[in-house]
Order: C-alpha cells, then structure tokens, then sequence
C-alpha cells in the first residue's frame, strides 16, 4: 500500500484548474521528484496535502486513512511535515527556539496536563533539540534569531524544523531555491540521509542536478495534469516532458 | 518645579493603568493583526463586576474586590472572544471591527442601565498613606496601583517568554501559517490570548477606579481612546513599547493638566500622538516583520 496516493484531485481557483484530476501514489521510502513548469499545480498539490487548503473533488489518502477535512493543525499528528518556497520562520524567536515549538507537538503535549503543557518551561527541551541542530549544522547559533541567519541557514532551519516533527512524510517546497551550487551538495546529502532513516519525501524542485540525483521516482505535471511519471532516466528521455518544459519559452 | 516634578510622577504612577490597556491592544493585534475595541470597555466592565462581591459580602476587603474584577476581566475576555471573533469570519477585516465596535456600545449600555448611569464608589487601599520628601509626595494608593500594574506586567512578560503558552502565542504573531503546520491550535492561542488580555483589563478597571475612587460608565470612551493612543505610541503589537507608552502619556498629561488645566490637557495628548505618526509612525518599538 502507498504510503501518500492521490485520486482524481482536483483544486480550482474561480475558472482555474490548478490542479485537474491528479492521480499520484508516493510509496512508503521513497524520495518522490514534482516537476513541472511554473504555475503546473505542483505547489498546489503540496497545500493540498499539508491542508493549506480544501480540495475541489478527490481523495487524499494517508497511511490508508483520507486526510479529507482534517483540519491543518491536525496533520502533523499524522506525520505530516513541510518546509516553504517563500521560508516561513519564526523570526523573532531565536533558532532552537524555533525547533522547540515544533517539538511542542500534540503528542508531546498529550503526555502533560492542562499547566504542564501551557505553563511548563523550557528545561529539558534544548538537550531534545540539540542532535537536530547538529544534524543541520546549526548548533553554534541556537542562541541567535532566526530573522539573522544567512539565507542558507534560515533554509537548514526551516528543514530542521519539520524534522523536529518526526514526520513520515516531508514535503519539501523547492527547498533549493537561491542556492548555490554547494549548498546544494550539502542538502542533497541531508535529503539522502533522512531517506536513509526511513523519511519519505516528496520534492518539488526546479533544480535539476538535485532532483535527478535523489529521486528514485517522477511525476511531471503540466496546466494541473500530469503528463509523465517514471524514473529519473526515464522522465529525462521522455518527448512530452521536453516539448512541456522548451515548447513554448525556455523555463 | 516643585510642582512638575509633582504631577510627573503622580501622571507615571497613575500611567501604568494605561499600560495595561495599551498592552491588552496591543497584544490581541500582535497576535492576530485585528483591532479589540471592545477591550477598555470589557475592562471597565470587569472592574464593575469586582464590586458585585460587595453586594454578596458587605465589608469584604478591597483586594477581594480587586481579584474579582481580575477574573470577571478575564471572563469578559473570552465572551468577546467568542461573540466577536470566534464564529465571524475571521478573514473579513471590517466584520470583526464592527462586532467589537458593538460589544464597546453594549457593554457601555448594561453599565449605564445597571447603574442608572451614576458613578459608584470604588475600594481602595492605602489612600491614607503618604510618603512626604519634604514637598514633595508620593499617594499611597497610587503607589499600590504602579505596584499592582508592574506586577501583571511582570507576570506577564514571563508568560510571554518563559512558557509553552507564550511561546506558541509568539510563534502564532509571527507566522500564522507555519504555527498552524507545527500543529499549534490557532483558535486556542487566540482564545488564550483574549483571557489573558481580560484578566489584565479587569484588574487595570480596577486600579483605575481604586486611584479615582469612582467608576463611571463615562470611563469607557475616553479610556479606549487613551489605549488606543498609547498602542500606537508604543509600536502596534509590541508590549514593552506599550508599557512605556503608558507611562509616558500618563506622566504627559498631567503635566499639562497641571499647567494648561483639565479641559485642554487631552488636546495636547492628541497633540502627542500627531508628532508620532508623523515623526515615528510605527511607534516607539516598532515590532521588526516577519509576517508576511
């Protein structure tokens, strides 16, 4: 069974069909690739899953249960986890800070009391966060803003933070947008490392260098359809795939 | 000079109060980017209700007054929560606005139908002290209202920064959305945030009818005009700026009201907050984005 599959999803927007009738199925494992050119409905699927939004018509199911009017607080419980094109931090909060409100989930929360998990202070959540911020090369500025990290960093932080939710499923939000060509490296690295720990992801990216060195599968979506699906190699060589991307104006 | 230095500090003392207020918009706008207008007049509603107590218990001390009010506040808070915010749609600006608007009218109106539209006495404690410095003096029960503003302020700058609450409460001002996917319930902050603004309202009603000795239903509007002022002054959603807004307009006032007389002292309070909005319209501490 898949872990994520999408039936007959649809979303519009008035007159616009940003997505129509998407089928998808991301298996339990995998580091599933979203292509498409700009305004295909790839970041439309991704607020569908994470509730951003309702659907028009379809069925989104999760771990065999439809996440259908579930409300967006309540996704994360199900092991649902994001990061964002535009990063959405916590600016004013400093960065470990940041992952503790993650952390602070409803199952964290389930264990305490009315005052423990309103009132209850911070002791014993910075040694919780600590391996996190390591993993994500942080740990030396836990003290600092987050509105005061380099472009790069907010980027760590903020796929930090989904981690911090001990997600099945992370959508990643083309989280290699405005990076160079190191940093990339480094994120391809911790995109294979937290598949490599059991994480399935689901990747829109423009970036070809990385979502052809990490997927193992891709579905390429054109005006909310989706036009081909199939491994790396295969999406490459695929006709419909090039005239969609160099057809009318380079993307 | 004598004479300034005076009013000064009885305006700072007695500006605390206006903290309060200033902190309860302030707060509700930091946290969900909308104007409470009913906030001074649920604030003075709840100071009404802390003398309810005395009709029950004949002679009970004045700080038991003062707890009630503190609590009814805090109830009040999450009525208006519910009436005004709860089940309106939240993304139409003006529907809020207006509810609040209509919670400000009804709530003056019940006060006004109840008390017949007279003011009432009001408990208060230590109003027969007074600390002399040769001339110059410092009002006991003034005393005790900075003391018990300074207090909640204090309380609740550590709810602030030092809780969950707190924490989910600033990770709600600064990025809703992503406060939403890191599975904060939105709607429960912002009902917290309600109560707690009411509690502060409540005991700030309180403070303000223990420092005057009366409350009349003729506080309201100039109370919410004075919040307002102060918000403003301070930078929208930002407590500390709040806080020292409080004082400063309070300590401004009476100044001018000890030199240009009661009647043209809030002229030159409006004076004030023109000199803001054209000099430093984001207000003294203006919060930094990170909303988008």
């Amino acid at each position: 069974m898949a872990l994520l599959e999408l039936k007959a999803v649809s979303r519009h927007f008035g007159g616009v069909r940003a997505v129509d009738g998407l089928d998808l199925s991301v298996e339990q494992g995998q580091v599933f690739g979203l292509l498409g050119p700009n305004g295909s409905g790839k970041r439309t699927t991704v607020n569908l899953v994470s509730g951003l939004f309702p659907l028009s018509s379809g069925s989104v199911t999760f771990q065999g249960n439809s996440l259908d009017g579930l409300a967006t607080h309540l996704r994360l419980q199900t092991g649902i986890a994001r990061t964002f094109q535009n990063i959405r931090l916590f600016g004013q909060l400093s960065v470990w800070q940041n992952l503790w409100v993650a952390q602070n989930s409803p199952q964290d929360r389930a264990r305490h009391g009315f005052f423990a998990r309103w009132l209850g202070g911070q002791s014993g959540a910075r040694e919780e966060i600590l391996p996190l911020l390591e993993f994500s090369g942080l740990a030396h500025k836990q003290d600092e803003l987050a509105s005061n990290l380099s472009f790069g960093e907010q980027r760590r932080l903020e796929l930090a933070r989904a981690m911090a939710t001990r997600p099945k499923l992370l959508l990643l939000d083309e989280p290699a947008a405005g990076m160079n060509s190191e940093e990339v490296g480094q994120l391809r690295e911790r995109i294979l490392s937290l598949r490599g720990s059991g994480v399935t992801i689901l990747l829109v990216e423009h970036v070809m260098e990385l979502v052809m060195g990490v997927t193992d599968c891709i579905a390429v979506l054109n005006f909310g359809q989706k036009i081909a699906e199939g491994t790396p190699a295969e999406i490459q060589a695929n006709p419909a795939v090039r005239k969609a991307y160099l057809g009318g104006e380079t993307a | 000079m004598l004479d300034f230095f005076q009013s000064l500090s009885d305006g700072v003392l007695f500006g605390s109060t206006y903290a309060l207020i200033g902190i309860g918009f302030t707060l509700v706008f930091g946290v969900m980017h909308k104007l409470n207008l009913s906030y001074a007049a649920a604030s003075v509603g709840g100071a009404y209700c802390g003398l309810l107590v005395l009709q029950v218990f004949a002679g009970a001390p004045p700080v038991v007054v003062f707890f009630c009010a503190f609590l009814a506040g805090g109830l009040l808070g999450w009525l208006v929560y519910l009436t005004c915010f709860h089940f309106i749609p939240i993304s139409n600006p003006l529907a809020t606005l207006m509810a609040t608007v209509g919670m400000l009218l009804l709530i003056d109106e019940i006060i006004v139908h109840l008390t017949a539209g007279m003011p009432v006495g009001y408990p208060a404690m230590f109003d027969d002290v007074m600390l002399r410095m040769g001339e110059f003096t410092v009002r006991g029960d003034l005393l005790m209202v900075f003391a018990v503003s300074m207090l909640c302020m204090g309380g609740l700058l550590a709810l602030l920064y030092k809780t969950r609450l707190g924490l989910a409460t600033r990770a709600v001002s600064q990025q809703t959305v992503a406060a939403l996917l890191c599975g904060i319930r939105v709607g429960q902050v912002n009902a917290m945030t309600f109560v707690i603004t009411g509690l502060l309202g409540g005991i700030a009603g309180a403070m303000i009818g223990a420092s005057v000795g009366t409350l009349s239903p003729l506080l309201t509007t100039p109370l919410t005009t004075k919040g307002l002022i102060v918000t403003v002054i301070g930078g929208l959603g930002s407590v500390p700026g709040a806080i020292i807004a409080g004082l400063l307009v309070g300590g401004f006032e009476n100044v001018l009201q000890q030199y240009r007389g009661v009647t043209e002292r809030d002229l030159y309070v409006m004076l004030l907050l023109f000199v803001f909005l054209v000099f430093r319209p984001g207000g003294l501490f203006a919060p930094k984005g990170g909303r988008d």
